[in-house]
């Protein structure tokens, strides 16, 4: 098992990176760091910087979640060492992503007050 | 076009929710060794025979769902906004993180359902496999509602 072992710790991460580089999105809209580019769809281009909506359009962000928190992930789970990867429990694997669920859950009830 | 995405989107989706069901039913219980009700048949399938088409075929259905998105981000979610149905709006925010997260959850569900896996992994496969069935049917709902959603609220 321990061959693999680097694969919990990208499904640990994966998620909660993505879920952090949304949720700082919207606390902080400003920044560049929680979406490194964005996609603006009514003008089909990629952007790293932020582009008016008046003239763009509006942006797609998810794409950027998703590889930032690939390319984290990846990064963290080859360069930790294998035997402290072999000491996550197997319970955290999902334990982990089921609190995420309800964090998201929480977060979103914006849209239904 | 991008009816054919829509309309592949969806059998995927299905695909993808049959697979998810069978396993989330069939790791609920031990199997009955004497199938006689449907129910029984229905949780009595090989279970690990599905983890690798489970796993192709989530991620096929979000790089499909992926491709779809700008065209929902230009076309729906203004009318969507422009109709001031914030929680239509909200169902389709949950449904893009809940994709996300269970495009992270693969790699551990494969590393889970490996044949030989650890003893401690058999109450791990249970709770991953219903939480990624519970996204994947959340998922399915929410696209289905929003693809008819003039039809459902008029």
């Amino acid at each position: 098992m321990s061959r693999y072992a680097q694969f919990k710790v990208f499904s640990i991460l994966f998620g909660v990176v993505y879920t952090l580089c949304f949720y700082l999105q919207g606390a902080y809209p400003l920044s560049p760091w929680w979406a490194p580019f964005r996609y603006y769809p009514a003008i089909a281009e990629w952007h790293v910087e932020r582009q008016p909506p008046e003239t763009a359009g509006p942006a797609i962000l998810w794409y950027a979640w998703l590889a930032e928190a690939f390319v984290f992930s990846a990064l963290v789970s080859v360069v930790v060492p294998r035997r402290l990867a072999d000491r996550i429990s197997a319970g955290s694997v999902w334990i982990i992503p089921a609190a995420l669920i309800v964090v998201i859950l929480v977060y979103e009830r914006r849209w239904f007050l | 076009m991008i009816q054919v995405l829509v309309i592949v989107h969806a059998l995927l989706a299905v695909g993808l929710l049959g697979a998810l069901t069978h396993q989330a039913f069939s790791v609920a219980r031990a199997s009955a060794s004497a199938k006689h009700n449907i129910v029984d048949r229905f949780r009595g399938v090989s279970s690990p025979a599905f983890t690798n088409t489970i796993i192709i075929l989530f991620i096929v259905t979000s790089i499909c769902g992926g491709l779809l998105y700008p065209r929902y981000r230009i076309d729906v979610r203004t009318t969507l906004e422009d109709l001031q149905l914030r929680a239509a709006n909200g169902i389709f925010e949950i449904k893009e993180h809940f994709a996300a997260v269970g495009l992270g959850l693969l790699p551990v569900y494969w590393l889970a359902w490996r044949p030989g896996a650890a003893a401690e992994y058999v109450a791990t496969r249970k709770y991953l496999t219903w939480i990624l069935a519970f996204l994947a049917w959340w998922n399915f709902l929410v696209g289905e509602v929003l693809n008819n959603i003039k039809g459902l609220f008029p």
